[in-house]
């Protein structure tokens, strides 16, 4: 080989990033487009088909369905999400990490094949995902609702991709990695951890499957999921594209080296944590709503170390912000993700949360950060980007500005009526009658209230839309003005370069690691040892942060080395950001799962479904009514009075009430009220003219109508498959031969059918219609079983091997009958 | 090795190594970041060391409980007191009352029109709604004043029955029960002659 160091010429590969770039262009419009249909549907119930026409021509055109099932809003909205997720974010990530990632580490991305693989598989996805969730085929899961076989492919060309940037660090001719690869490996490989523990399921058929985990261990691992898919989908990569396009376009140096070394680590160990924020005030175990609290409470700072390196990376360049349009971009998108992290921490203290929960608030603080922070950093990216990518000029910068302007305007009119929205549906659903002993506002009073809100939320998305479209416009005139050129380097090469000869014995046996294991481990036995032994721990924690402390304040140096040497070695480096990762999970996730179920059920059991009314569930999972109707009353006095039934006072959400639940249906959101107890509520005829047409049982409903369900024959013939595939996974369905199974659906249908003649209504017992009925009748029955005493409050209780109940009532995971 | 540099004071101090035209400064953290940071890992440690070690906390489902059963004998009360003056007469007389009557139909129009009818028939341009006619002479579950407000208060008596009305003691005051009541009396097609004036 080669022992002097000599110069080669590489070819950047840029064609696969301006795919990605005019993917992300594409798509982002796509799913934008249909947010803001959906967000039209929640103010015109007739937007959830083709009603509206009729509206807008004056009733010259009369349509005859009042719903449309791949227009209604329960499938539009997943569609809107995983659209601007996985398809907008996800190839401007795509589209940035290429780019950057060969100019970093001066070399060309190791394998054209794998980037075309990478790329047409990411967008036959794409397309995959845009037919299925409009169909109803669904996994029932925020921002995991691809089936099982969608989810297959997401998992292997994400391992494509990981592939070909890790085998690209490693052919890199600059030994140290740059602050914006670190982001991207923590990307990398916390997102493909993080997906495929969400994701695994039984499948009972090629579009159909049921989570492995079900009721609060089905929500835990959705929310530690579903709070990094923004953290490490729609952040991490983010700041690494910062990172890099920002000095690049300010043409000044990174503010602070050691504030990324500080903020990168602290943000990528406390992010994984925070997930529980999700479900505070309801019926998951209180040490984990502390921890999902008191993480996100620390997360404020590492956040606010990536935008304040961000921002003060301007400093002395600030004169730009008024001439060039990227620049703008970026310090608003800079400014909104600050926004959005303090915003994040706020709303996860327990008492701001049973305020803005479930409302419209949420929503807001999420478009901040979508719309601020993704999409401002992105149209930043692609100015940037498309001129240099096709050799050319901007068309027009003060088209660029306007745009800037028409989407700033837009965004702020969005978010800040969502806020008031938000808060005002929270305080009327908070609010009780002057004696204290009613909740003071009907739910559909408090939809009534916030209408106008939500048009000015619809008029803000739009004048967002208009102003991307200004940006399309704009690019596409710049791209027909130039040519793709390819860009070439001469590089250094050099053999002896001291970079990835790091062993594993360097990796782990030096101070900073050490003391921070130690000091953690002692951490973790605080959080679990038994009272006062606890405290020890605590004790000989400080004792060795102070150790730690003096050691880093008597030789930094050393320290400053060790990381720097760390930067030479990336899969030490990956390791290592791996394991701070990982850490969070298991400790949150894992005791959950083998922690005794009988003796967290809460004295409640769930009763189980009869055949009909599982095949109920999937319909209501399959028409996402998870979007808009919950299935936890939370543990506060307005929720039990509203949700609840009279005369019981415990009667919030048990977690035993959905331990059978795959997936959990708890839902994140209240358009509609929630429908824990909704089985003790209303009858089936209520129910079947409430599916026909909402408004004639609550009138000044939102909600569509759902004249298809009357159509359609419920799959009665899967039901055998389905059942099996719950039995494998712990539910505990009495043994049934294929035919019984049937049997009991059918005459289940029948009955109901039979009881809905009596009422004057007829419908046929085989429509869909009549399995939900069964299921909605059904929602919240259990039976109660008695517990010894009431669990000590303790973080984690031991877990007992024997069960109190006896094992009829759940077979355990491992022990296969 | 040599020692690398550490910044002093004032002076930014610029890292050596350039990234494809990306250079770095390696200043100080700011003071007050560190701050919220140092204040959020105390807190994390005070907070939770409160909680399991203080015993200052009561758990969420004793405390929400307690709250409610407090609200369920305010309620209990407040029921009694209003039942201690009520009886079938006064009911009677409160049909009468057009005052009453007015509030109990805006409870009524808001509440009961989607399944009774906004004209008490159970039926919506012939097509008969989830709930029993209030304007024939067939009660169900009895006529007098008091059952009306007993079955408007609980619900159907009968648990079991595949169609049910919902109790409506969780949404309703007794008070406002009981003029709804009157107002479905008003329209009853067995009205007794007022009770006569002393």
């Amino acid at each position: 080989m080669n022992a002097a160091p000599h110069q080669i010429t590489i070819e950047f590969d840029d064609r696969t990033v301006r795919r990605f770039l005019i993917a992300s262009v594409i798509w982002g419009f796509v799913g934008m487009l249909v947010g803001l249909i959906a967000a039209t549907q929640l103010s015109f119930w007739q937007a959830n088909g083709l009603k509206w026409i009729e509206a807008l021509t004056f009733g010259s055109v009369k349509i005859p369905a009042d719903g449309i099932s791949f227009l209604s809003f329960g499938r539009l909205r997943p569609l809107h999400t995983n659209a601007v997720i996985f398809a907008f974010v996800g190839n401007m990530i795509f589209a940035g990490i290429y780019y950057s990632t060969q100019r970093l580490c001066k070399t060309r991305t190791a394998s054209d094949l794998l980037s075309a693989i990478h790329f047409w598989g990411w967008q036959l996805i794409i397309v995959a995902a845009a037919i299925t969730l409009p169909l109803g085929f669904t996994r029932g899961k925020e921002y995991a609702e691809l089936i099982w076989p969608i989810n297959l492919a997401v998992a292997l060309i994400w391992v494509v991709f990981g592939a070909n940037f890790f085998w690209t660090l490693k052919r890199r001719h600059e030994p140290n990695l740059y602050v914006a690869l670190w982001f991207y490996i923590a990307t990398i490989i916390t997102v493909a951890m993080l997906y495929i523990v969400n994701h695994l399921s039984i499948p009972t058929s090629f579009t159909h499957s049921y989570p492995l985990f079900g009721g609060v261990q089905d929500a835990l691992v959705q929310w530690w999921y579903g709070h990094n898919a923004v953290a490490f989908f729609l952040t991490t990569p983010i700041l690494g594209i910062m990172y890099y396009f920002l000095p690049k376009a300010a043409g000044r140096p990174v503010y602070s080296y050691r504030l990324s070394i500080i903020h990168f680590w602290s943000l990528v160990f406390i992010y994984i944590w925070a997930g529980p924020h999700h479900l505070l005030n309801t019926s998951l175990p209180r040490w984990l709503q502390m921890l999902g609290m008191l993480f996100s409470l620390m997360l404020w700072a590492p956040s606010w170390g990536g935008m304040l390196n961000g921002l003060l990376t301007l400093r002395g360049a600030w004169d730009k912000l008024r001439t060039d349009p990227v620049i703008k971009f970026y310090v608003a998108a800079i400014t909104f993700y600050g926004m959005a992290t303090f915003e994040g921490p706020l709303l996860s203290i327990r008492a701001v949360n049973a305020l803005s929960h479930y409302t419209d608030w949420t929503i807001a603080h999420v478009h901040a950060g979508t719309l601020g922070w993704n999409g401002f950093m992105a149209a930043g990216m692609f100015y940037w980007l498309v001129p240099r990518l096709w050799n050319t000029k901007l068309h027009s910068v003060a088209l660029a500005n306007m745009h800037f302007w028409i989407g700033l305007t837009g965004i702020l009119l969005y978010v800040a009526s969502l806020w008031a929205s938000g808060i005002t549906q929270g305080l009327m659903l908070n609010a009780l009658n002057p004696d204290g002993t009613l909740p003071k506002y009907e739910f559909i009073e408090t939809l009534e209230r916030i209408k106008p809100l939500m048009l000015a939320r619809t008029f803000g998305g739009s004048l967002y839309l208009l102003g991307y479209l200004l940006m399309m416009f704009n690019l596409w005139r710049t791209i027909r003005s130039g040519t793709p050129s390819p860009e070439t380097r001469l590089v250094t090469v050099d053999a002896a370069s001291p970079h990835d000869r790091m062993s594993w014995r360097e990796l782990f046996t030096n101070e900073p690691v050490l003391y921070f294991s130690l000091g953690l481990l002692l951490c973790l036995l605080w959080f679990f040892l038994p009272n006062y032994a606890n405290l020890g721990a605590l004790v000989g924690g400080f004792i060795v942060i102070i150790k730690g402390v003096t050691a880093f304040q008597s030789h930094p140096h050393r320290w400053a080395v060790w990381h720097d040497k760390l930067l030479q070695n990336y899969l030490p480096f990956t390791v290592l950001a791996f394991i701070a990762v990982a850490l969070g999970g298991l400790i949150q996730i894992i005791p959950t799962t083998l922690a005794n179920r009988a003796e967290s059920i809460h004295g409640r059991l769930q009763s189980l479904y009869t055949p009909l009314e599982l095949a109920g569930r999937d319909l209501y999972v399959s028409e996402g009514c998870y979007n808009c109707h919950s299935q936890q009353i939370r543990m506060l006095v307005p929720d039990v009075l509203r949700y609840g039934r009279p005369g019981i006072p415990d009667d919030y959400s048990h977690l035993g009430e959905s331990l059978y639940d795959h997936p959990y249906q708890w839902g994140s959101k209240r358009t509609g009220p929630d429908l824990a107890r909704e089985g003790s509520k209303r009858d089936a005829l209520w129910h079947l003219l409430h599916m026909k047409d909402p408004r004639s049982t609550s009138p000044g409903s939102n909600m569509p109508a759902y004249p298809w369900l009357f159509d359609r024959s419920t799959d009665i013939d899967s039901l055998p498959a389905r059942i099996a595939a719950q039995r494998r996974i712990g539910v505990p369905w009495p043994a049934l031969t294929s035919d019984a199974i049937k049997d009991q659906a059918r005459s289940q249908a029948i009955a109901i059918s039979q009881v809905l003649h009596t009422q004057g209504r007829s419908i046929p017992p085989d429509r869909e219609v009549v399995a939900l009925i069964a299921y909605l009748t059904k929602l919240g029955a259990y039976q109660e079983v008695g517990l010894p005493s009431p669990p000590p409050p303790s973080p984690l209780r031991q877990p007992s091997l024997q069960p109190d109940l006896p094992d009829t009532h759940r077979p355990t995971l491992g022990a296969n009958p | 090795m040599t020692d690398p540099p550490l910044p002093s004071g004032d002076q930014p101090l610029l890292r050596p190594h350039v990234f494809d035209g990306i250079q770095e400064y390696d200043q100080r953290l700011p003071n007050w970041w560190l701050m919220t940071f140092y204040i959020a890992i105390a807190w994390f440690v005070l907070y939770w060391t409160l909680y399991y070690q203080g015993g200052f906390f009561t758990s969420d489902s004793d405390r929400v409980t307690a709250q409610l059963q407090a609200i369920h004998q305010a309620k209990t009360k407040e029921l009694e007191k209003l039942l201690s003056t009520l009886d079938n007469d006064v009911l009677w007389a409160w049909s009468e009352d057009p005052n009453i009557r007015r509030e109990g139909q805006a409870i009524y129009s808001r509440i009961c029109a989607a399944c009774h009818a906004p004209d008490l028939s159970a039926k919506l341009a012939g097509a008969p709604l989830p709930g029993l006619p209030l304007n024939d002479e067939d009660w169900k579950y009895g006529s007098q004043p008091l059952d009306i407000f007993h079955m408007v208060s609980k619900g159907s008596p009968d648990k079991t029955a595949p169609v049910q009305m919902p109790p409506w003691e969780s949404v309703l005051s007794p008070a406002e029960i009981a003029k709804v009541s009157a107002f479905v009396l008003s329209h009853h097609v067995h009205r007794p002659p007022p009770p006569a004036q002393p």
